[in-house]
């Protein structure tokens, strides 16, 4: 008995000769939000249909609540999944789509009268019941996708990228009726999306998987803060992380990294480095800074997205693009020289050969 | 001045333009699909007037002149007809095969389209291929051996023989049109449905049939049509009159009659469609239907 309420172990799939998934092993604990965020094709989707029960498994084990259920046909497992196109019975009435489960599960009259009700209200349904799914708006059908899935009671909730059919406003609204349901529900859920800002703000737990494997998993800020490898650095965070390869240069009591060009990018200390280590020099554009002053390194700016409450720059360091950001307001132009501070303390090295943190 | 009135010119005649080009337009949709329309409608339906206004003729007006309306329009050749030894039985016979010869291929076909469409077996392809050689295969040249095997089973002049042969000629063709409408129902929603706790056949009862409904409909129809209006295998293979069904019955009709009485021919003729046109009629707005439902996701 542990306290994981889901949990993958050695987990292998393979399409004839294809693997995509290579020894998956996962635990969830019990109520927890945890997101599945990859790039496409990287077996998120297919971890979670394994875990529904839709695609058999070739070897390895999942158990949900300490019982193995390999072998369990979906409907016994306790769960239920909402699909990325809703996968609403387009001939059925809103009602007729909540209760199909239950009927399919014979329960009484009363009982299922009393759940579509339930789920009807929470996701204020109430008044489109008698509607088929073709006369629903996007957010509505998702509405009744997830309600679908609530008046089953599942033990664990699967969503399967249920917001990328959305415009960006109705999918941020939606974002936050799941995770409002999550929260009164307390409900196990597993969620896949290669949204990484869905990820970020929904999860409890973030699983990051590439090519069938998983990169890394912990808390959304633990990720961001400390990614494990270049994968994970690069993934997560948009714009996404400066990776520039260099190697390790001390001087009086200094170091630095020697870029490929020449420029010297400040280390806080030498900490376990080697001279003429070859390294990767991580820094995210939030913690680049223009500088005020003429200490700092000299660029040229190359582009100016104004984004409202930041601005998105790209800078030119001796034939190196720098992405960085900015909250101020800034008035500089495309081709104006600046200087940039970078913060030391934030900064992400990576060995380039295994690409793993150091 | 010139100018005034160019500037109150001007609307006018954009808007003449416009109606010109407005005209045009409809004028050209018309020519596209109006008139071929208008010439299938009357390339499909003008025998069967004629036939009718044949079969309310006089015996022998038909000889006289070549008016398209009757001199004085009689429902004798009906009364004739209805009058006929055999009748009632050749309609039953009908009936009874086609019902037969419709709701077994459907049953069969539903559960092989089904198969086909969502299992994935070796030889798939090739089995499904296979499935069409009994309608590539030229009927007539099948009625020979049937005839010999029909006879060594001594199933001549039963219904079974009748049942056995339109169902093996309807199973392919609703088969192949159902595969393809299987085919269209996103696999997520089955596998939804799977999740929700419904068995292979709930799901084919509540969810794939009722989204698949215009493509029942539509083999519904063929197999009527096909049973409805099946000749060559009545003909070789049934001899008794009591076992004819309508086409057979007309076919016979000159012989039985004795009389070249044109009218009666007509009216048989219409009396062996109409039942038909009332299905279509009756279908086809259940097609429509279905299609306006299935359609909304």
């Amino acid at each position: 008995m542990n306290n994981s309420y889901v949990e993958f172990r050695e987990l292998q799939k393979s399409f004839g000769s294809t693997s995509v998934l290579h020894g998956i092993n996962l635990q969830i604990e019990e109520g927890s939000f945890v997101v599945l965020v990859g790039p496409s094709g990287c077996g998120k989707s297919t971890l979670l249909r394994m875990t529904a029960g839709l695609e058999p498994i070739n070897s390895g084990q999942i158990s949900i609540a300490d019982r193995v259920v390999n072998r369990v046909p979906p409907k016994d497992r306790g769960i239920a999944m909402v699909f990325q196109s809703y996968a609403l019975y387009p001939h059925m009435s809103v009602a007729d789509n909540l209760s199909f489960s239950l009927k399919m599960n014979k329960s009484p009259l009363d009982r299922i009268a009393e759940a579509v009700k339930g789920a009807a209200s929470i996701l204020q349904l109430s008044t489109l019941l008698q509607r088929l799914p073709g006369q629903l708006s996007g957010g509505q059908r998702q509405r009744v996708a997830m309600g679908r899935a609530l008046v089953r009671e599942p033990a664990v909730f699967l969503f399967d990228e249920p917001l990328s059919n959305l415009d960006a406003k109705l999918r941020v609204e939606m974002r936050a009726e799941i995770k409002a349901l999550h929260q009164r529900l307390n409900a196990t859920t597993i969620y896949v999306t290669h949204d990484q800002i869905e990820a970020m703000t929904m999860a409890d737990k973030v699983v990051v998987m590439n090519d069938g494997r998983i990169e890394q998993v912990g808390a959304p800020l633990e990720i961001y803060d400390r990614p494990e490898n270049l994968f994970v650095a690069e993934f997560l965070g948009s714009p996404s992380m400066n990776l520039l390869p260099g190697k390790v240069v001390f001087g009086d009591g200094t170091a630095a990294v020697e870029l490929e060009n020449g420029v010297l990018l400040p280390l806080p200390n030498k900490g376990d480095l080697q001279s003429d280590q070859k390294i990767i020099y991580g820094i995210r554009p939030e913690h680049i800074a223009l500088a005020d002053d003429e200490n700092g390194l000299a660029i040229t700016l190359t582009l100016v997205e104004p984004a409202g409450w930041e601005t998105h720059l790209h800078a030119d360091l001796a034939g190196v693009t720098l992405r960085f950001l900015s909250v101020d307001r800034v008035n500089a132009r495309p081709g104006d020289p600046a200087h940039l501070a970078i913060d030391t303390r934030q900064l992400h090295l990576f060995d380039p050969e295994t690409g793993r943190r150091i | 001045m010139s100018e005034t009135l160019n500037h109150q010119e001007q609307p006018v005649l954009g808007h003449k333009r416009s109606s010109l080009q407005h005209y045009l337009r409809r004028s050209r949709r018309f020519l596209l699909i109006g008139l071929p329309l208008v010439f299938l409608v009357i390339w499909t339906s003008v025998p069967i007037l004629w036939a009718f206004m044949a079969s309310l003729k006089e015996p022998l007006e038909i000889y006289e002149s070549n008016t398209f309306f009757p001199r004085s329009p009689s429902l004798e050749a009906y009364q004739t007809v209805l009058a006929i030894d055999g009748f009632g039985k050749w309609i039953f016979n009908s009936v009874l095969v086609t019902v037969v010869a419709t709701i077994v291929p459907l049953i069969l076909s539903i559960l092989a389209a089904y198969g086909f469409a969502r299992y994935f077996f070796r030889f798939r392809h090739i089995l499904l291929l296979l499935y069409l050689v009994p309608r590539i295969i030229p009927r007539v040249s099948l009625i020979v051996p049937l005839n010999d095997l029909m006879s060594n089973l001594g199933l001549i002049n039963t219904y079974w023989v009748l049942y056995i042969t339109y169902i093996a000629s309807a199973v392919p063709l609703s088969t192949w049109i159902l595969v393809g409408f299987f085919k269209s129902v996103p696999k997520e929603i089955e596998e939804s449905a799977t999740i929700d706790g419904a068995n292979m056949w709930n799901r084919l009862r509540y969810v794939i049939l009722p989204i698949a409904w215009p493509g029942v409909v539509t083999a519904a129809v063929l197999c009527i049509r096909e049973g409805w209006n099946e000749f060559a295998f009545v003909l070789a293979l049934v001899t008794e009159t009591g076992m004819r069904t309508l086409p057979y019955a007309l076919y016979t009709l000159r012989d039985s009659m004795g009389v070249q009485n044109f009218a009666v021919y007509n009216a048989f003729t219409i009396l062996t469609v109409l039942p038909l046109l009332i299905v279509y009629l009756l279908l086809e707005r259940r097609v429509v239907e279905s299609i306006v439902t299935g359609a909304v996701k």
